[in-house]
């Protein structure tokens, strides 16, 4: 049955695609059922981190909507193979199809990132395929050298195998010291295409990442990694810091998302203790759903001014961290697992850092906000707030369905 | 059972407000802080004592539920009533600030719901059965008064909002890191749970709360910080937010008082320099706000000498948090009332004989004071069982005793001295010829009320069932 309307959802967004040529409402029915029935072919145990998905899929979608480029129509099924994508590595543990989906979401990114109202953004396109073929191939070479210095217990191998797999990660989602490209992107290109990649295109990278490295945990994880907390702390430092003396609001979420990514990472120090890793994957998890939807509202602020206030200060607020928005509770799952990995340094360090991020996120709430907000972009903006303000009910829910999925952060035959 | 459900009214309130014009925002928020206080009241004569459970939350973070005794209770209803008393106050005083800053009246949405998010959290907090909950209701006051300082505030305000900020963040992680580790040695956080608190966690978490509180050393932001904010702000932020420190530091001394114990002459030598010292700095001042900020500084050492005199400093913390909040809030509202009547006047030297001009704020600042310095008010009391607890702890020790009663003696005595001194300098003396302003109700009402619960709080019934109440929580004999 799984594969069956994986299939069909794939099929249904290259027909959507294919016949958006004539009128792109079809590509846009043909990508919304495409990406249901992706999330419909879930165990019944994942749905909700599929419904999770939805949301932001859709609220990419709709941003789409809202804006004008080159290849209308085709963009909506460029979104849903990104859901698509998502949805198959949460479920999959087959190594093939983990690296499979790591280049599905890599590429379409290629095509969103040049598109604008106006003209074709081809320099920023080159420069950022550039770094994506790099991470890329360093990410796909990492993989290899891990599993197999895996099954045949080679330590030297493991450790560059895991370093590069690291650096791989940290190039495609901008994770400090490879975080360059990040604000410049950022502030090129066309917000929408931009909203996009900084939300539902990071899921992928993560989890296959996460997946790999739990899987391959062996003695000799505990010594490298210390890499791993000092890109952290690196990613993050150097997040905040750009971030806070940048003006442009959309350098500024740059280097925002530089320094969420440096959170996300730094809940891979987990691996060295096993018993609570289910929180651990529940805050990279969270982390990049939190993200994810601020990034959205931000970005669509941007592209749209009149978005109201209320919303763009909701955004800014859970990105400080503040309870009892989702991006509290993300970053208390990350400092919990950091604590019971013995990392209480990494753990400090990280709630410093969301509190220096507080002036750029006001000063963006500030700047960006327009009124009361009323107005169609405003709907996407409502949606982006009401899934931050969720976990106003404390989300146990979210550790306990995690914690049902831990045995799928596997890879097979490793 | 029926408080905890009043506790939801100010949070639906100050959502709501926004919806609605100034005036009538002001009283639906204050109103539903009347409401809990209310059931606080009743639930303080009742003394009830139980549990409701909110929710189950995974290992590490354990049960969520509102503790409800008669120590919340009282913290409870001190945040209720002032809340709602410079809630109305904040309407007329507010309005005058947004003229002064060019701004619409529109601006008082934003306003009302800052504010009235931020006193039903310090409430929230004050019943909070987990330590994660109570963390979330400190950050959540934090921010918000953040807020209401960087936007509404008077001189730098900007960068005094970031000063803020960021010394009160760090003790709240301090705090933070301290209760994780907490849970990773009872796997809970539930406040009923947790048997013991390792020394280097009570250390983070003193550490955090002495910032916050403030002591001696960090204090340094908090006269700028209880300056330069909005008066309504000051009005919260000094009687009840830094006091709630102290509250942290009473529950976690009721889980675990061994770190206490085995500091107790270090806190306590710490406490009686740092309540001298700002008492003493309370002279130098010019600016009046900034004079009310030291003498915070100054109460605030009571809370923390409170903590180490065993059952009866306890219940003499419990008082003080009360004394002190009803007492500030009064003279920070005068303060404000002071600076709205003469455009903007807070520099105590051009100030004198003023009683001439504004009688209702002078003899509100005098009942104020009254407060401060445990005169025919609360704070006797809270005097009367910190000394009672040096007897208690100390009395055995003849060579430590005596000075640590003079020192006492010699604290309450000197900030009768900066009350009054302060009294006689703006209000009375020789008048400065200044015009007579019309004052508002708002500007004056209120400060009366919060002075009479101060003066009918020592008396039975009222002060026999606080104080039975506290003792049952607190534990120990008469």
């Amino acid at each position: 049955m799984t594969e069956i309307l994986l299939m069909a959802s794939v099929v249904l967004l290259t027909l959507g695609a294919a016949f958006s040529l004539k009128d792109a409402r079809i590509g846009f029915v043909a990508s919304v059922i495409s990406a249901v029935l992706a999330v419909t072919s879930l165990e019944p145990e994942m749905y909700f981190f599929g419904a999770l998905i939805l949301v932001i899929g859709l609220l990419n979608i709709i941003t789409l909507y809202l804006s004008d480029n080159q290849i209308k129509g085709i963009d909506y099924a460029i979104v849903a193979m990104l859901i698509f994508a998502t949805v198959l590595v949460i479920q999959s543990t087959n190594l093939a199809v983990l690296i499979g989906t790591f280049v599905l979401v890599s590429v379409p990114t290629y095509v969103l990132v040049m598109l604008s109202e106006n003209d074709v953004k081809l320099e920023v396109g080159i420069k950022y395929i550039t770094f994506m073929v790099f991470a890329t191939v360093i990410f796909i070479i990492g993989t290899f050298l891990l599993v197999y210095s895996h099954s045949n217990m080679n330590p030297t191998l493991y450790v560059i195998g895991y370093v590069l797999l690291i650096l791989g990660l940290g190039l495609e989602v901008g994770i400090a010291p490879l975080h360059e490209w990040v604000p410049d992107v950022f502030s090129a290109a066309d917000p929408i295409p931009v909203s996009i990649i900084a939300s539902i295109a990071k899921f992928v990278p993560f989890i296959v990442a996460f997946k790999l490295i739990i899987a391959t945990a062996n003695p000799v994880t505990s010594s490298i990694t210390m890499f791993v907390a000092f890109l952290a702390v690196l990613s993050m430092f150097a997040g905040n810091i750009g971030a806070l003396t940048s003006r442009e609001p959309g350098r500024v979420l740059g280097y925002s998302t530089v320094a969420n990514m440096g959170y996300a990472l730094s809940a891979f120090v987990a691996v060295v203790n096993f018993d609570l890793i289910y929180l651990a994957i529940a805050g990279v998890l969270m982390q990049l759903f939190a993200n994810s939807a601020g990034k959205i509202g931000f970005f669509t602020a941007i592209k749209d001014r009149g978005v109201g206030t209320p919303f763009t200060y909701t955004f800014a607020l859970s990105f400080i961290g503040m309870p009892p928005l989702m991006g509290f509770w993300s970053k208390l799952f990350i400092v919990l697992a950091l604590v019971y990995s013995g990392y209480m340094w990494l753990a400090v360090l990280l709630v410093i850092n969301s509190a220096i991020s507080v002036p750029y996120y006001i000063r963006l709430a500030k700047e960006l906000g327009e009124g009361w907000g009323y107005g169609v972009v405003n709907l996407v903006a409502l949606i982006a707030a009401i899934f931050i303000l969720m976990t106003v009910y404390p989300p146990d829910w979210f550790l306990q369905s995690v914690k049902g999925i831990v045995g799928t952060f596997v890879v097979a035959g490793v | 059972m029926i408080l905890v459900y009043f506790l939801l009214v100010p949070i639906l309130a100050s959502l709501l407000a926004p919806f609605l014009n100034p005036k009538r925002a002001t009283h639906l928020v204050s109103i539903s802080f009347l409401i809990p206080f209310m059931a606080a009241l009743v639930s303080l004569f009742q003394f009830s004592s139980y549990d409701f459970p909110i929710m189950n939350f995974s290992p590490p973070i354990g049960e969520f539920y509102i503790l409800v005794d008669p120590v919340s209770n009282a913290f409870g209803l001190t945040v209720c009533i002032i809340s709602a008393m410079v809630g109305y106050y904040s309407f007329p005083y507010m309005i005058h600030r947004f003229e002064e800053m060019g701004l619409g009246e529109e601006e008082y949405r934003k306003y009302i719901i800052i504010y009235g998010v931020y006193a039903a959290s310090m409430l929230w907090l004050v019943y909070s059965g987990n330590l994660i909950l109570l963390y979330i209701f400190l950050e959540i006051s934090l921010i918000t008064s953040f807020l209401l300082i960087y936007m509404y505030g008077y001189g730098n305000r900007r960068w005094v909002a970031l000063l803020y900020f960021v010394w009160t963040n760090v003790a709240g992680v301090l705090t933070l890191v301290g209760f994780l580790l907490t849970a990773m040695d009872n796997s809970t956080l539930a406040i009923k749970g947790i048997s013991a608190v390792g020394m280097t966690a009570w250390l983070l978490i003193f550490v955090g709360m002495l910032v916050k509180l403030p002591g001696l050393g960090p204090h340094i932001w908090l006269p700028w910080a209880h300056a330069e904010a909005p008066t309504p702000v000051s009005a919260l932020l000094s009687p009840l937010t830094v006091g709630l420190a102290g509250y942290v530091l009473l529950r976690m001394y009721l889980i675990d008082s061994s770190f206490i114990d085995t500091y107790r002459d270090i806190i306590m030598v710490y406490a009686i320099v740092s309540s001298i010292y700002a008492g003493f700095a309370v002279f130098r001042q010019t600016d009046y706000k900034r004079l009310l900020a030291y003498s915070t500084v100054s109460q605030m050492g009571y809370i923390l000498i409170g903590l180490c005199l065993g059952t009866f400093g306890l219940i003499g913390v419990v008082i003080q948090y009360m004394s002190h909040a009803f007492g500030k809030s009064i003279l920070f509202m005068t303060a404000g009332g002071i600076i709205a009547s003469y455009h903007g006047l807070r520099d105590v030297r051009k100030m004198g004989g003023l009683h001439e001009y504004i009688p209702s704020i002078s003899n509100a600042a005098l009942i104020g004071f009254m407060n401060l310095g445990g005169i025919l008010a609360i704070g006797m009391f809270g005097e009367f069982f910190i000394l009672r607890g040096v007897v208690d702890i100390y009395g055995s020790n003849l060579m430590s005793y005596l000075p640590l009663i003079l020192a006492l003696v010699f604290i309450f005595v000197l900030s009768g001295w900066y009350s009054f001194y302060t009294l006689r300098k703006i209000f009375y003396g020789t008048p400065r010829g200044m015009e007579k302003p019309r004052i508002s109700r708002y500007l004056d009402l209120p400060l009366y009320i919060i002075g009479i619960l101060s003066i009918i709080f020592i008396f039975p019934p009222l002060i026999t069932v606080l104080l039975k109440g506290i003792k049952a929580v607190i534990g120990g004999g008469i």
